[in-house]
C-alpha cells in the first residue's frame, strides 16, 4: 500500500477513536432556532445576509460546524503542497516519527485537549457566543470551552503556556482577525502529527460571508518549527434547529488499552 | 473524610481527597486584568454594594466571574491546599440536621467518605455536575446572552448551559452531567429548573448522592453589583426522603481570569488512589 495513502488511513483512524467522527447531522437533537432568517417552506435560509450586532459588527453567534469530517483534523494541510509546509529539519523529522508510528504518541489519543487550531477542525459542533468584551467559542468536543478577548487588550507579552493559548480579537472590517500565543508544547497542530513549539503563533480570521458560512482562514507563525509561516482555508457551516451535545472524551474511555502504534 | 477537632485538620484521607483540586492557592490568580464597568465610591474603590448592572432587556445581568463564599477557615498552619467552604465538602452543611438521605444514600456517602472519596468523579477529570459547581473553590464566569446564560466552570474547564430563550424542557433529557437547565426570570430573580442529571454523579466531596431522578430548582439573585444568593432546591426521592433548600452565597472577583485548568495533564495520580 503506498505510505501515503497509509498514512491518511493511519490518521483517520486515530481521529476516529477520539473524534469518533459522527455523520452530518447526527445531532439528533431538534430544538428550532428563534428569529433566523427562514424561506417560505420553514427552513432555514443559510444565504440570507449575516446578522449584525448593536455595534454595526457582524454577528458570528451561533452553533457551527466544520463540514468536512475529519479532513482537517487529520491534516492542517490536507488542500496545500507539501512544499507549503516548510518544516525546520527537526520538525520534519518529527513529523515523519509520527507518521511512522500511526500517531500513537497523539496525545489527543489520551484525551488531552487538541489545542488550537485543531479544536476549530474537529468535526463536532461548536456554539460562538458573541458579545460585550469577549467571545466564547463553547466547543461540543471535550465540552470545553474558549475565551477569545475582545476588549482591546494586546497579547501579554509572555503569557503562561497553556494547552488552548490566550486569544485576542479585533476587527477589521467585517473580519474578526484573533491571534493567539501562549501555547505549551504538548499538543500537535493535527492528529498525523504537524509539530509545533511554544513559539506558535496562530491568526485565525473569520468571516462571516452569510447567514449559513463563515470562512476560517488560519495562519500558523511558528519559526522554531517552520522556516515560513503557512496559511489554510476551510468554511464552517451553520447548524441551526440544533444544541449541543455532552461529549466527555474521559468517560468510559476504554480504547487507551487497544490503541495500536509501532 | 474525618475532621479531627474543630479546626478541622485534615487528615491524609482528606488530603487525598483534595488531589483532584491541585495546588493553586486561590489568592494565586496571577493574570491580572482590570475588569470593565466597575462602579466606583467617591474615593475610586470598586463599589461592591451598588446595584448590579442590568442587560439590555431590563433583566438583572448576572454576567461577572464569582467565588463561593469561604465560610470554612484554615487551620492555623494554614490550608493544605485551596481555601474550601463547607457546602464543597457537604452540600446540606447549612440544614439542620443535615442531608435528609434515604437509608441506602446515607450508607453509601458513608462508604465514600471511608474510602478517601477516591471514586468522585472530578478526581477522575469528569465534570463537577449541578448543583455541586457552586460550591467549587474554583471560579465560575457567567456569560449572559439574550436566550442563553453560560456558566464557564474554571473547574476543568467545562461549561454549563441554561436556556433562557423560552423553549421547553425536553420530555426525555439526555442524561449529562450538568443535566438540561431552561430558565425564566420572575422579578428579579432567575429560576432555573434542571432534569436530566447523568446518574451516579457526586453531590459533594463527601460523596452524598444525586441521582438521575433528581429535579433541581436554582434561583438565581443578585443582591448588589458584589453579591448573588443562589437558592437550591433538589426534589430527589431517589436519594432522599424529602425536597430540601440550601442558599450558596457567591461573590463577585475582580480583575483577573481563569486559569487553565486541564485535570488530564501530567496526570499520575490515578494510580495511586487507595481506598479503605
Amino acid at each position: 500500500m503506498p505510505r501515503k495513502r497509509r498514512i491518511g488511513q493511519a490518521g483517520a483512524a486515530w481521529a476516529i477513536v477520539v473524534y469518533m467522527a459522527a455523520p452530518l447531522g447526527a445531532q439528533w437533537l431538534k430544538i428550532p432556532s428563534p428569529g433566523i432568517p427562514r424561506t417560505a417552506d420553514g427552513k432555514p435560509n443559510l444565504t440570507a445576509p449575516a446578522p449584525r450586532g448593536q455595534d454595526g459588527k457582524p454577528d458570528l453567534s451561533g452553533i457551527w460546524q466544520q463540514p468536512n469530517g475529519v479532513k482537517y483534523t487529520v491534516n492542517l494541510a490536507a488542500d496545500l503542497k507539501p512544499g507549503d509546509v516548510p518544516m525546520q529539519p527537526w520538525a520534519a523529522e518529527v513529523y515523519k516519527h509520527r507518521q511512522d508510528t500511526l500517531s500513537k504518541e497523539d496525545p489527543v489519543g489520551t484525551c488531552h485537549l487538541p489545542g488550537v487550531p485543531q479544536m476549530n477542525a474537529v468535526p463536532y459542533p461548536y456554539k460562538i457566543l458573541q458579545y460585550r468584551g469577549e467571545i466564547t467559542i463553547l466547543y461540543e468536543a471535550f465540552a470545553t470551552f474558549r475565551q477569545i478577548f475582545t476588549d482591546g487588550r494586546a497579547l501579554p507579552d509572555d503569557p503562561n503556556p497553556t494547552w488552548m493559548g490566550y486569544s485576542v480579537g479585533k476587527w477589521d472590517g467585517d473580519t474578526l482577525v484573533v491571534q493567539s500565543a501562549g501555547f505549551n508544547d504538548q499538543t500537535w497542530l493535527d492528529t498525523g502529527g504537524h509539530p509545533h513549539t511554544e513559539a506558535l503563533r496562530v491568526t485565525e480570521r473569520f468571516h462571516r460571508r452569510d447567514f449559513g458560512h463563515i470562512d476560517l482562514k488560519t495562519t500558523i507563525d511558528d519559526p522554531k518549527a517552520y522556516t515560513r509561516p503557512w496559511t489554510v482555508t476551510y468554511e464552517l457551516r451553520l447548524m441551526p434547529d440544533t444544541e449541543l451535545l455532552e461529549y466527555l472524551c474521559t468517560e468510559n474511555n476504554r480504547d487507551t488499552q487497544h490503541l495500536v502504534g509501532k | 473524610m474525618e475532621l479531627s477537632g474543630k479546626q478541622g485538620i485534615l487528615t491524609i484521607a482528606a488530603a487525598a481527597a483534595l488531589l483532584s483540586i491541585g495546588p493553586a492557592p486561590l489568592s494565586g490568580q496571577w493574570l491580572h486584568y482590570p475588569t470593565a464597568r466597575v462602579p466606583k465610591t467617591a474615593g475610586g474603590q470598586p463599589n461592591l454594594e451598588a446595584p448590579g448592572p442590568r442587560a439590555v432587556d431590563g433583566h438583572p445581568d448576572l454576567s461577572g466571574l464569582w467565588r463561593a463564599e469561604k465560610n470554612r477557615p484554615c487551620p492555623p498552619e494554614g490550608c493544605v491546599d485551596m481555601e474550601i467552604g463547607q457546602e464543597f465538602l457537604d452540600f446540606g452543611w447549612s440544614l439542620p440536621g443535615g442531608l435528609p438521605f434515604q437509608p441506602w444514600a446515607a450508607a453509601l456517602r458513608k462508604a465514600r467518605m471511608a474510602d478517601n472519596g477516591k471514586d468522585d468523579q472530578t478526581t477522575h477529570c469528569l465534570p463537577q455536575g449541578v448543583p455541586r459547581l457552586h460550591a467549587s473553590p474554583f471560579l465560575r464566569k457567567y456569560v449572559q446572552t439574550p436566550g442563553l446564560l453560560a456558566i464557564l466552570n474554571e473547574l476543568s474547564t467545562q461549561y454549563r448551559q441554561i436556556f433562557t430563550d423560552g423553549r421547553p424542557m425536553p420530555v426525555d433529557p439526555q442524561p449529562a452531567w450538568t443535566g438540561y437547565s431552561i430558565g425564566h426570570w420572575e422579578g428579579d430573580t432567575l429560576v432555573v429548573h434542571t432534569a436530566g442529571l447523568r446518574d451516579g454523579q457526586w453531590l459533594d466531596r463527601d460523596g452524598s448522592p444525586i441521582t438521575d431522578a433528581a429535579k433541581v430548582t436554582e434561583r438565581f439573585h443578585r443582591l448588589n453589583y458584589g453579591r448573588m444568593d443562589i437558592e437550591v432546591t433538589v426534589d430527589d426521592s431517589k436519594a432522599y426522603t424529602r425536597p430540601w433548600t440550601v442558599t450558596l452565597h457567591q461573590f463577585i472577583v475582580l480583575n483577573t481570569d481563569f486559569v487553565e485548568d486541564n485535570c488530564l495533564e501530567n496526570e499520575k495520580d490515578f494510580s495511586h488512589l487507595i481506598g479503605k
